[in-house]
């Protein structure tokens, strides 16, 4: 049975113009985000441990721990929370629904008894606080007209909640329960984080009019402000105490992260500025933080996490990052160590190394949009959603300046020769493209609609499939294709087509969830009923002995088959990624990694029986 | 005139042959042969036998003889050890009707299932089996309890 080794989390999906909050358990180390249906709780000192948990119906927004560290509670856009156990296989302990619209911030009140939810409301109530067991409202939240983009609870006795919104206001209620008390107007924009410190003191309101104001904890008075002096010249997105309630972090749109000394008068003033350490950009600007013990987390928007040591903010942070969107295509390279090249529709190409996890991320000079890829030691062909296939070449971490070829139609599937990575061959909409290096040696109109193709190693053979299933055989000479065979099977349109490293067989699966390995000499069947998916077969890949072939489907499943036994003979793995497995590559003769919609990547150890 | 009113089901006028009641007898009481694949004939318009397979043959033999394209009936007795510890055996009546058989055939057998079945009396389970995957052995052994 296949076992999953490790894991390369997702980053948290991020937005611009608006913050995300991310929230963490200072006792067992952990942080919490979310991506897509997921909640991700990610080791700080184990970066390959990733517990995933996918129970949301709906893309999850927000999640927190409990303070007793038991529970998480995490809510999603359509209104609705789960509270859930941390141990115990993700136990579900309730399930309610809170608002009637986007949930943006949740925090639970420090006996864990109960949950205060803020978001969205559709013109209703915009917050709610209820008991964390029956889900019975513990008051009345009114004083927002617009969506309450945070809230925050004491952590002390007597009990208060702050809320704030994009109707600029910042409300303290007093209860339990819950009564509107008062509500100040001092921000001119959209207010987007409130905290109280972990001392119950005071509490800290940050907005996108680039100011934060501190409060009287007990009674919501304002008491200080963070001075402007040195301060941020963009939005402040998130904001978090230290430990000691001496110092606060803030982030901001301007790709900075400050830390501010909290002085007696309460006035706040820059102690250190940490600046984003990106190659610039859009990408670098900091949505989210988290001050944990003696760590700083800082996300940005394209999905980086900078992890620094609050005891020593000179020294250099911890960088990683996952995808954000759909991971799909996976590609390993040859090189030594083997790398791991992920490619993501956004146009993000991440690298990643068996046993260390994040290894680097590709900086492209053009960032385009990325449908189909290949890669071969030192050249990456790529293609997106216009006419154009990209061709650059690999060096180290950077992409060096790449080549553009326009084959007139949008390319539908990229293969690549891999003993003479400069012939490539692009199926366009009824034909073939064959490109030499970065020139167009011919177009060739097939007469049929093309959905995949593929090259042989040595560049002398390919293999063209249609969308009525069959697979036309070519002999390539020169610049033309002439047809030897047409292989009848399939009773879908072809997906995918992949040669044996051995160049002794092929392999190809199709939308009617069927795959199918011939024999490349006799052109004959030689595995077939490998029928065991339910949904369309996205991805497939040979195993470096070709011994193996895996089959990635839009079923969430992998099914690993061995050529030599009978396809029932064959070892599943079920629920691989939520979404559908979109990328599939093996490392070595028993390792398969595997990577689809939930922007996910594992590696699994698979042992032939 | 007189119509005679057919079942609530559609079904054909087929008939089983007594020579395959009695081969289903065999397999059943005397446990002769491990499955029987029966066929339809039409010509003769009743459902003959059409191979036989003896008690030594195992479940991969079996899947075997069935052909790719085309439809049958089946029967098989199922050996196996239950969670406690008890050795069973129950008969599994598997209609078989590959997606790539022709339209014609999976009408026939469709509609001349009923009768089949009311004439195989002691028939355990029923698998209906549109490609290999969905009569594999893990599908057997799950039914079988």
């Amino acid at each position: 049975m296949p076992q999953l080794a490790e894991t390369y989390a997702c980053a948290p999906s991020t937005e611009r113009g608006r913050g995300i909050l991310i929230s963490g358990d200072p006792k067992s180390n952990s942080i919490l985000y979310c991506n897509g249906r997921s909640v991700i709780i990610r080791y700080l000192d184990r970066p390959l441990d990733v517990q995933v948990y996918g129970e949301h119906g709906y893309p999850a927004t927000v999640a927190r721990y409990s303070p007793n560290g038991e529970w998480i509670a995490s809510g999603d856009v359509s209104g609705t929370v789960r509270i859930w156990g941390t141990h115990n296989d993700f136990v579900l302990k309730n399930e309610f629904r809170v608002l009637s619209g986007r949930i943006d911030d949740i925090q639970w009140s420090p006996d864990s008894q109960r949950i205060v939810a803020s978001g969205d409301g559709k013109g209703k109530s915009l917050v709610r606080a209820f008991m964390w067991d029956s889900g019975s409202n513990v008051g009345d939240f009114d004083g927002h007209s617009r969506r309450a983009l945070s809230c925050a609870f004491k952590p002390t006795r007597p009990f208060r909640i702050v809320t704030c919104g994009e109707d600029f206001l910042v409300n303290f209620y007093e209860g339990p329960p819950f009564k509107f008390k008062l509500s100040h107007r001092d921000h001119t924009n959209f207010v987007n984080c409130v905290r109280f410190s972990p001392d119950g003191n005071r509490f800290i309101s940050v907005s996108s009019d680039k100011k934060g104001i501190l409060y009287d904890a007990k009674t919501g008075d304002k008491i200080g402000e963070l001075s402007s002096e040195d301060g941020h010249k963009g939005s402040i997105y998130a904001v978090s105490w230290s430990p000691d309630s001496m110092q606060v972090l803030t982030v901001s749109a301007d790709k900075s992260a400050k830390l501010w000394e909290i002085s007696e008068d309460n006035n706040g003033v820059v102690k250190k500025t940490l600046t984003c350490p990106g190659a610039g950009g859009v990408d670098d600007m900091l949505v989210g933080c988290l001050w944990q013990n003696d760590h700083i987390v800082t996300v940005s928007l394209g999905g980086t996490i900078y992890l620094y040591s609050a005891s020593d903010l000179d020294k250099a942070p911890i960088e990683f990052s996952g995808h954000i969107k759909n991971v799909s295509s996976l590609i390993v390279l040859k090189s030594e160590p083997k790398f791991i090249l992920s490619s993501s529709y956004d146009g993000v190409i991440l690298k990643w190394i068996q046993g260390v996890g994040y290894s680097g991320k590709l900086e492209r000079k053009v960032v385009s949009q990325i449908k189909c890829f290949a890669a071969v030691e030192e050249e990456i062909v790529s293609s997106g959603f216009d006419n154009k296939v990209w061709r650059f070449s690999l060096r180290g971490d950077q992409c060096g300046d790449g080549d553009c070829i326009d084959v007139g139609n949008q390319p539908k599937d990229v293969g690549l020769a891999l003993l003479s990575p400069d012939l490539a061959l692009v199926s366009i909409d009824t034909g073939v493209v064959l490109l030499r290096g970065t020139k167009v040696v011919s177009t060739i109109q097939l007469g049929f609609t093309v959905t995949a193709c593929s090259v042989s190693p040595n560049g002398t053979e390919a293999i063209v499939g249609g969308e009525d299933g069959k697979l036309h055989v070519y002999s390539l000479t020169g610049d033309t294709l002439k047809e030897e065979a047409v292989l009848e099977k399939h009773r879908g349109a072809i997906t995918v087509i992949r040669y044996s490293p051995d160049v002794s067989m092929i392999a190809s699966a199709d939308a009617n969830r069927e795959a199918v390995v011939w024999d490349c000499a006799s052109r004959e069947v030689k595995l077939k009923n490998m029928l065991f998916h339910t949904a369309r077969i996205n991805c497939l890949a040979w195993s470096p002995n070709s011994s193996m072939v895996a089959t990635g489907s839009l079923d969430t499943c992998v099914i690993v088959y061995e050529v030599e036994k009978p396809a029932a003979s064959r070892m599943t793995i079920k629920g691989a990624h939520l979404g559908g497995v979109y990328g599939l590559a093996f490392i070595d003769d028993d390792s398969v990694v595997s990577s689809g919609e939930d922007a996910c990547i594992r590696l699994w150890k698979v042992t032939p029986q | 005139m007189s119509f005679r009113i057919r079942g609530p089901n559609a079904s054909s006028g087929m008939g089983m042959a007594d020579h395959s009641k009695n081969t289903f007898m065999e397999l059943k009481k005397k446990k002769a042969h491990r499955y029987v694949i029966f066929k339809i004939d039409e010509k003769k318009n009743e459902v003959v036998v059409e191979k036989t397979g003896g008690s030594a043959e195992n479940y991969d033999d079996f899947a075997e003889s069935l052909p790719e394209d085309d439809c049958r009936y089946a029967v098989y007795d199922f050996d196996f050890v239950t969670s406690e510890n008890c050795q069973k055996s129950k008969i599994f009546f598997i209609a078989w009707s590959p997606a790539i058989s022709r339209i014609r055939a999976k009408m026939l057998y469709a509609t001349s299932k009923d009768s089949v079945k009311r004439a195989l009396d002691g028939v355990h389970y029923e698998i209906q089996a549109t490609d290999p995957t969905e009569m594999d052995l893990e599908v057997i052994r799950d039914r079988a309890h």
